[in-house]
């Protein structure tokens, strides 16, 4: 047996002490010495090299400055994020969600006000829409290095096979699904061990059934209810969507990676997924090839009360810490970050992360899915964060819980609404 | 050439200062233990009276705010149902470690120590640790392929012995997902305590089992009779080590299902992390942290007390 990390106790046990909000000041000159720790969340062994390249860069044009990445992962930047935080030694760089977590860092005042910044020319590089979503008070804390959002990816070759055209509404998509299992291929590979996988379903689909002034309403702890009864519309949606469309509940002892290779690897016809993860499902070392890889938005259903063209995704981005005592270094690493050739650099293949800058995707060079995927989120009504990140973390729990227990059959949709509106009532 | 004088009275009368002096050279003895002390109380017992501290506090690890909440969090732990959760599943951990980690590695290493060839003995020692060597990690990594749904080598051996409607979702069904982890456990850790009992069993006096056999003793009425109590005191402290242990697991847990599904496998430690870095609640993460500590204390001051009145001498 191993015991809990030291480190972990350590950090509960310390007491931290918050700093002062700092206001950056885009006339500030630079110093190009000393050192700036950067933490990414481009720990995986694809993504790693994107910053490592931009570091080595940036060292080679300013030989004063030495940086220090931490890279981590999608789950453990979370856990690092709030150690960090508990030392009191937050990175001069760090990345942050919208939302309820971007939200929790700048109530702590571990964030530099960047408005100022982001309003002067270089902050009219970066896309309005994404800039805005990390706004508070009015006020701008996050530079979004790219776009993310929400698609089901499928294999070209096993939808023709079947003759299956791109489903337009929900129904359509469990009537494919039927058509599958019944040539005994998987239609969705699920791998919801990770409970957060589940739960992007329900965030993209409760954007379709719930009116989006409800959703935003709820999203509020001060004025959640979870009482629409869209909601348990959703939860029993996707109950027949595992049912009809997946291995059912096997899926809660299935990893992600798992799921996404089955799609790689032909054995399964479509894996809901990130605009970023397209390069990794299909890619010349895998058996689905990108010209095979086609996407499409989850579909509503045909009686949608909600918003039928609204889309799961948010941007995501870094902001500058509070604590960092060389805020205008910090600043002018996250603009050599945002350059359009490092935005290109960043939506191209083998990274595949369509760049929040303005000129930063160059389809001659980008898989033409993401090009795709980066028209649609255009186009999108809405952009309906994830649920994880957007609600408050005892809701975001009672989701995460809620939905995998639906999903392994051991909750209903009624049970679900209980617990959430519980934990709203619990964080209020 | 010097006149020595015998001074009846020098064995009681003290030259003047000669007590605090003794008493200067008592504290200065103690100077090789104060590294350690300082290090044991900065790091071992400052921790245990911050975090009872911290307990009766409301922090939000994101402002640094700090309020008092008296008895607040210790309240919220009567009150959560998944404390009861928690607390049985490492009640099942322990339970299960110590059948296997102690009593049946006990077992083990009596059988293996008692067979002939040397080399024997070395080669099964070594099949039975290799485990412990293996990060917890890369365990969990291997057991998720074991357990995994349909692929998995557990499910197609339960198939291919015509025992396929045992097959189960092992680590995403709320029944199963806890003893799935607590079986990985059992076999990472049963070597270790097996070469521990070993060490024991070879500190015995071979005379005694010369005589046992001479008495007509079989190899169980000598387990029973000579090595079982002989080593009681190793058992005792691999039930101490083995019982403490399971109530403050965590890695197996957060590598395997993160405490999952809807809570099913939580125990105090991943627990103790959900409510701490999750949903940013560190005074309730301190409480949790409390109980673990006074249920380990618990158990590891029973068995001492255990240990002592059954010694063998």
């Amino acid at each position: 047996m191993r015991l809990i990390p030291l480190a972990a106790l350590l950090a509960v046990l310390s007491t931290p002490l918050a700093a002062e909000t700092l206001v950056a000041d885009p006339a500030a000159p630079v110093t190009h010495e000393g050192n700036l720790r950067v933490m990414t969340k481009f720990g995986s062994e694809r993504l790693r090299p994107y910053f490592e390249t931009l570091a080595a860069a940036y060292m080679a044009a300013h030989p004063g400055v030495t940086i220090e990445l931490i890279q981590e992962d999608d789950d453990s930047v979370k856990a690092k994020t709030k150690t960090l935080l508990a030392s009191n030694a937050m990175p001069d760089v760090f990345f942050s969600w919208t939302g309820t977590w971007g939200g929790n860092l700048v109530r702590g005042q571990r964030a530099v006000d960047l408005t100022e910044v982001l309003d002067s020319d270089w902050g009219k590089t970066l896309a309005p829409s994404a800039v805005d979503a990390f706004a508070y008070g009015g006020k701008k804390y996050g530079v979004p290095l790219y776009l993310d959002a929400k698609f089901m990816g499928y294999s070209k070759p096993i939808f023709a096979e079947a003759g299956i055209e791109v489903p337009e509404t929900f129904e359509d998509l469990l009537a494919a699904c039927d058509r599958l299992k019944a040539k005994g291929i998987t239609p969705i590979a699920v791998g919801n061990k990770s409970p957060w996988v589940g739960l992007h379903y329900v965030g993209q689909m409760l954007a379709h059934d719930v009116p989006r002034a409800v959703l935003e309403a709820d999203f509020d702890p001060a004025t959640a209810t979870y009482t629409d009864p869209g909601y348990v519309t959703t939860l029993n949606r996707l109950s027949e969507l595992a049912a009809r469309c997946t291995v059912g509940p096997e899926m809660n002892g299935i990893a992600y990676q798992s799921a996404l290779q089955m799609l790689s690897d032909g054995k399964a016809a479509m894996y809901y997924q990130e605009i970023i993860e397209f390069d990794n499902s299909a890619s010349a070392s895998t058996v689905l090839k990108p010209e095979e890889f086609g996407h499409f938005i989850l579909p509503a259903p045909k009686e949608a009360k909600g918003d039928p063209m609204a889309l799961e995704g948010a941007p995501e981005g870094y902001m500058i810490s509070t604590a960092s005592e060389n805020v205008p270094l910090a600043l002018d690493f996250l603009k050599f970050a945002t350059t359009p050739e490092n935005g290109k650099l960043l939506s191209a293949p083998p990274y595949g992360q369509p760049s929040a800058v303005v000129g930063g995707a160059d389809p001659a060079t980008m898989n033409p899915s993401v090009v795709g995927g980066l028209q649609d989120i255009a186009e999108a009504s809405y952009l309906i964060q994830w649920l994880d990140t957007v609600n408050h973390p005892k809701v975001a729990t009672a989701w995460l819980n809620g939905s995998q227990a639906l999903l392994g059959g051991t909750m209903t949709a009624e049970e679900v609404m209980e617990g959430v509106r519980a934990a709203a009532e619990d964080a209020k | 050439m010097t006149d020595i004088h015998q001074d009846p009275g020098a064995a009681t009368r003290q030259e003047p200062g000669a007590t605090s002096r003794r008493v200067i050279q008592e504290f200065w003895r103690l100077r090789w233990v104060a590294v350690a002390v300082a290090l044991v109380g900065s790091f071992v017992y400052w921790p245990i009276i911050d975090n009872f501290r911290v307990s009766l506090t409301h922090q939000d690890i994101f402002t640094g705010e700090t309020s008092p909440a008296g008895l607040e969090n210790y309240l919220r732990l009567t009150e959560d149902p998944v404390i009861g959760l928690a607390l049985w599943n490492n009640l099942a951990y322990a339970v299960i470690s110590v059948l296997f980690q102690v009593f049946g590695a006990f077992l083990l290493a009596a059988i293996i120590e008692g067979l002939g060839s040397p080399r024997a003995r070395a080669f099964w020692r070594a099949v039975y640790f290799i485990p412990s060597a293996i990060s917890t990690t890369v365990t969990g990594l291997l057991f998720y392929f074991i357990y995994q749904p349909d692929m998995g080598l557990l499910d197609g051996i339960l198939k291919g012995l015509g025992l396929g409607y045992w097959s189960r979702v092992w680590l995403g069904n709320p029944d199963t997902a806890i003893y799935a982890i607590i079986a990985m456990s059992q076999w990472q850790g049963f070597g270790y305590a097996a070469l521990l009992f070993s060490v024991a069993i070879q500190k015995i006096p071979a005379e005694l089992y010369d005589a046992a056999r001479m008495d007509g003793a079989g190899a169980l009425r000598q387990i029973w009779s000579i090595t079982l109590p002989m080593t009681r005191e190793m058992t005792g402290m691999m039930v101490i080590i083995t019982v403490t242990g399971a109530f403050q697991v965590f890695n197996e847990v957060m590598v395997m299902t993160g405490g999952g599904p809807n809570n099913a496998s939580q125990v105090l430690g991943t627990w103790l992390y959900e409510q701490g870095f999750n949903q940013n609640d560190m005074g309730y993460a301190a409480a949790i942290g409390s109980l673990i500590f006074a249920v380990t204390m618990a158990c590891g001051l029973a068995q001492l007390w255990l240990n002592a009145r059954r010694r063998v001498t």
